[in-house]
């Protein structure tokens, strides 16, 4: 019974974290491309600083990718 | 194994089996037929289909104004259609945008004089099933997609001008 119901929670614990998947088509990111949706206030003074935290750190990658969501740039 | 485990290793299962899923797995590729699109003119009321400009060798081009290489793309489509109309080339811009003051405001900064028309609820764009934006549709007078265009770039424009010209050159 014990078995049966954990199961049953997981099932229904998977299916509601599914709902916060969703596919976005190329042609559905104009929302994502909005200003407020970028990580950074300023693009090109994350750029710049970045640039300075590699010179300085020899070592650059692994931070996010730079602009808006609309995967175009 | 456990017997709590198989269970459980079957709903995981499933789980990552719907997540993986592609959604649509039926892309557009060269050598099907366009799929009809009827629609309107952008801010117009005027009706637009596809197959009215069969016999003429059409660009399709999926474009939004938050997408920055179709900035690139608009002069230079413009100046292939103004340049090959005569020969029987068409160009038609699909828009993607969902508010329309932005899609206004890019036409009024970037004027093109090919046909723009409307794709509100994104239909004419599932069933190209556009993966890229921009994407470049090139029909034949027959109506079948011969080249598809990912993506615009500084290359791009030869490449299609010659695609063009050899879809030209067949007769309809």
């Amino acid at each position: 019974m014990n078995v049966k119901r954990s199961v049953v929670a997981l099932a229904i614990a998977g299916c509601a974290l599914l709902s916060g998947c969703a596919n976005v088509k190329a042609f559905e990111r104009g929302h994502l491309s909005q200003p407020e949706m970028q990580f950074d206030a300023d693009f090109s003074a994350t750029k710049l600083s970045q640039q300075m935290y590699a010179a300085k750190e020899a070592a650059s990658g692994g931070y996010t990718t730079g602009g808006g969501g609309c995967g175009c740039n | 194994m456990r017997p709590l485990q198989r269970p459980i290793l079957a709903i995981l299962a499933v789980l990552l089996a719907v997540l993986t899923f592609p959604g649509q797995a039926h892309a557009l590729k060269p050598n099907d037929a366009a799929p009809e699109i009827e629609t309107r003119l952008v801010a117009e009321a005027t009706a637009f289909k596809l197959s009215a400009l069969r016999g003429k060798v059409v660009y399709v081009d999926f474009w939004a104004s938050w997408c920055a290489p179709c900035r690139v793309s608009f002069p230079i489509l413009d100046a292939l259609g103004a340049k090959h109309g005569a020969q029987g080339f068409a160009v038609v811009g699909v828009n993607q945008d969902d508010a329309a003051k932005d899609r206004d405001a890019f036409m009024k900064r970037v004027r093109v004089k090919f046909t723009l028309v409307e794709d509100g609820d994104h239909k004419i764009a599932k069933a190209y099933d556009v993966k890229a934006m921009p994407s470049g549709y090139l029909i034949d007078r027959k109506g079948t997609v011969r080249y598809v265009h990912a993506g615009f770039d500084g290359s791009s424009r030869d490449k299609l001008e010659t695609q063009i010209l050899q879809l030209l050159k067949e007769t309809p």
